[in-house]
């Protein structure tokens, strides 16, 4: 494989006239390794423009470069694989059906490659998704319990399919399923919702000016020195211990801080992994707020009032085995319109599908 | 209002045809290129189409094609092509561009890509919001998620950008809507949110960010409006809650801005040598002073727009407020009636205009004719298409295209 250098010289301008000299291969392998940028867009631009041209490459090479192909270089690849499929996918059925029985692949590729194949043909979809249920394609996997929950269902049915299930949406329309038919499923606890937090505040945000402000509360907590009681935003302000009962794990910090406005609160957990693993921290929250795991910075949205749900934002984290300090910043502005009266978040931690994963014990 | 003298000049002017040269919002064109049509006057003159149509019978559809996904945006024609995005799947990540032959609805081609920004949006909202834009050469495809694929008119795509991977910040959970223009080899992005917020050129032929000008941090979902001024020059000009401006689409350079307060849904619209604006009800603007900020003409407040954007027809403008439709005086502003639509529930397709009918639809899928007269509007007939329809429609030929939540329809006499 010629090395990622020698080809991106020719593509990102040295020796740009060279371009159309370059091989399929090594356009494909720009497109495979394609980041962010002008530079890169142009690059990819030349790279695809050629390979609509070339005749040495096929369309299962296009769908089979998409694998471990950066998101980015997933989509131009997409594109090329769209216009192949137009003059000559048709002519490829057997081959496309090995591509998308083979989980190996990139999902996105045999979502698509799925598509072609049952746009026309209503049955062999169906018989298609019923055995996807557990396919490593997230999308194929939503696809096909979307399917099978379309059809009546007892609880040994539906069980499994529960298992199976990663999206939210899923998850509860099962358990609302489940629970029509007497099996009653902790929601909250199926979806990894974290219950338990330490709340402290509220402290000073008039203005929206103390989103980027660090409390003591943000150095103490890197430091493993958490102190009981801090200045607040008018008094001496105590952590307290809060729980939800709530199916969408809501912590409802209106209800809590009795609808304190201008004013930020932090939530503190404990998080006990039985592992070393990489997992997701994901919340869904309508207020600025930032996130720290073990310290570490890995989320924030100065954004307010523009729509929440679950799994809102999602970013990778790495659980160390034993206890892992979960500390959010949950910023209210001061917007007097009765949709901007919520002061409130959800947060899961999952592995890369949506898994729940539950701290130990629970 | 304080009018009377700028109307009485304006009056003269018009009279006197000096405002000729400016591009008409009334002409009839074959294609129907990107939101609102040519000129982003939302009025084709010249075409003839049915009052009745839809309804148990299928009256006057000529034909309708069912698509992936959803969408609110509109759909836009060009030559023999009816075009149009829809979004799909876990999370609407799927992004579809798919041209339907307007001869029989069949599908011509179709790109799929899957979102790398920030697809979330409100339920009655949808990824594909933003209505597409064509230069004839290509098609742009913008998506709430920032995502943006350029295609040739066979579907083959030509680039795409991630802009919310240029820009991580950039989005908003309710979803985005602006809608491209393209220009000048030019297409123009407006990408207001609380986070990244910005417009942006990007150079037709490559993708290439030929300019960003940073906006304020609020969300709007208005649409760039391409004006064409006294002097030729083709300037695009951006509104938001606390600005109005014009650039130049080849190097964003700014060419006027003004503080003023406009509206974040409707877009603003310019006829005879005046830009008229969603703002303080809606206000007009002189521009026939190039290179300085247009000075105020009138505003009056019974002409307000809350989701759909204006429309003029001779020397009528139009606007909707909820479900009753108004009409006023092009130049002195002077309000002249209102009809109310009747049993409307929630309308966010903006109207468009055939001869002399206004055809609007609300998101039941219900749609208003209504004969506009000098002294009235009346509404001459109710049509159901039994779909949901957000996105505006597109007129070619003597045909209406459009866009439900989950299909496309063409409408045309039979």
């Amino acid at each position: 494989m010629l090395s990622i250098a020698t080809f991106s010289s020719c593509y990102l301008g040295v020796g740009a006239e060279n371009a159309n000299a370059q091989s399929s291969r090594e356009a494909i392998q720009l497109l495979q390794t394609l980041t962010v940028g002008d530079q890169s867009t142009l690059a990819a631009t030349k790279a695809i423009k050629q390979l609509g041209n070339a005749k040495d490459i096929t369309l299962i090479q296009t769908l089979s470069a998409m694998k471990g192909a950066t998101p980015l270089g997933r989509n131009w690849l997409l594109g090329l694989a769209n216009s192949l499929y137009r003059s000559s996918g048709a002519a490829q059925s057997a081959d496309l059906t090995k591509f998308l029985a083979d989980q190996t692949q990139d999902g996105e590729a045999r979502y698509l490659v799925f598509q072609w194949l049952t746009v026309k043909n209503a049955g062999l979809r169906k018989e298609l998704l019923s055995k996807m249920n557990q396919d490593s394609s997230p999308e194929l996997r939503f696809l096909a319990i979307d399917e099978a929950v379309k059809e009546k269902l007892d609880v040994k049915q539906l069980t499994p399919l529960l298992e199976a299930a990663r999206h939210p949406s899923q998850v509860i329309s099962i358990i609302e399923k489940l629970k029509e038919l007497g099996e009653t499923i902790d929601q909250s606890k199926q979806l990894g919702f974290i219950t338990e937090w330490n709340l402290i505040g509220p402290f000073d945000h008039t203005g929206s000016a103390n989103f980027d402000k660090a409390y003591p509360v943000e150095t103490d907590v890197a430091n493993g020195m958490l102190k009981q009681e801090y200045q607040g935003k008018s008094e001496i302000v105590k952590w307290k211990k809060e729980s939800t009962t709530a199916p969408d794990g809501m912590v409802d910090l209106a209800k809590i801080f009795n609808k304190e406005k201008g004013c930020i609160i932090y939530a503190v957990n404990e998080f006990e992994s039985d592992k070393d693993q990489d997992a997701e921290v994901r919340l869904g929250c309508i207020n600025g707020n930032k996130i720290w795991v073990n310290g570490k910075l890995v989320m924030t949205n100065e954004v307010y009032h523009t729509g929440s749900q679950i799994d809102q934002y999602s970013e990778p984290i790495r659980l160390k085995a034993g206890k892992n300090q979960i500390l959010l910043k949950i910023c209210q502005n001061e917007q007097t319109e009765q949709w901007a009266q919520d002061y409130q978040f959800q947060l899961r931690i999952c592995d890369s599908t949506g898994k729940a994963i539950l701290t130990k014990g629970r | 209002m304080s009018f009377q003298l700028n109307s009485i000049r304006s009056a003269i002017l018009f009279a006197l045809g000096f405002y000729g040269a400016m591009v008409s919002p009334t002409s009839c064109s074959a294609d129907w290129p990107m939101f609102r049509g040519p000129n982003a006057g939302s009025v084709s003159l010249e075409a003839k189409l049915p009052t009745t149509f839809g309804g148990e019978q299928k009256q006057n559809i000529a034909w309708r094609t069912e698509l992936p996904g959803r969408s609110v945006g509109g759909v836009i024609v060009v030559g023999d092509q009816a075009i149009t995005t829809s979004s799909s799947g876990m999370d609407q990540r799927r992004l579809h561009l798919v041209s339907l032959n307007t001869k029989d609805g069949s599908v011509r081609w179709e790109q799929q890509l899957v979102a790398r920004g920030r697809p979330f949006c409100h339920p009655t909202s949808a990824n594909a919001a933003p209505t597409p834009a064509s230069d004839g050469k290509h098609v742009f495809a913008f998506y709430s998620s920032n995502d943006i694929a350029c295609v040739d008119m066979e579907g083959n795509l030509v680039w795409y950008r991630s802009l919310s991977s240029d820009f991580p910040k950039a989005g908003n959970d309710v979803g985005m809507s602006s809608s491209p223009v393209v220009v000048d080899g030019v297409c123009v992005v407006q990408i207001e949110c609380q986070g990244d917020s910005f417009a942006a050129g990007l150079n037709a032929a490559d993708g290439k960010i030929l300019w960003k000008l940073d906006r304020p941090k609020q969300a709007n979902w208005s649409s760039p409006t391409i004006v064409k001024m006294l002097n030729g020059e083709q300037v695009v000009v951006m509104q938001s809650s606390e600005d109005l401006l014009a650039v130049s689409p080849r190097t964003g350079k700014l060419l006027w801005e003004m503080k003023q307060k406009c509206s974040t849904i409707p877009s603003t619209i310019a006829a005879e040598g005046r830009l008229f604006v969603p703002s303080n009800g809606l206000t007009a603007f002189d521009l026939s002073s190039v290179g300085s900020s247009p000075s105020k003409l009138w505003d009056n407040n019974k002409l307000s727009a809350n989701a759909c954007s204006p429309l003029i027809v001779g020397k009528r403008v139009y606007t909707i407020s909820r479900t009753v439709l108004a009409s006023g005086d092009l130049f002195s502003g002077e309000f002249k009636w209102q009809a109310r639509l009747p049993d409307a529930k929630s309308i966010w397709s903006s109207p468009v205009v055939a001869g002399n009918n206004l055809y609007v639809f609300g998101d039941d899928g219900r749609c208003f004719v209504v004969e506009l007269g000098d002294e009235e509007g009346k509404v001459v007939a109710t049509n159901e298409l039994g779909e949901a329809v957000l996105g505006s429609p597109a007129i070619a030929g003597n045909a209406m295209y459009v866009r439900g939540v989950s299909s496309v329809w063409k409408i045309a006499e039979k």
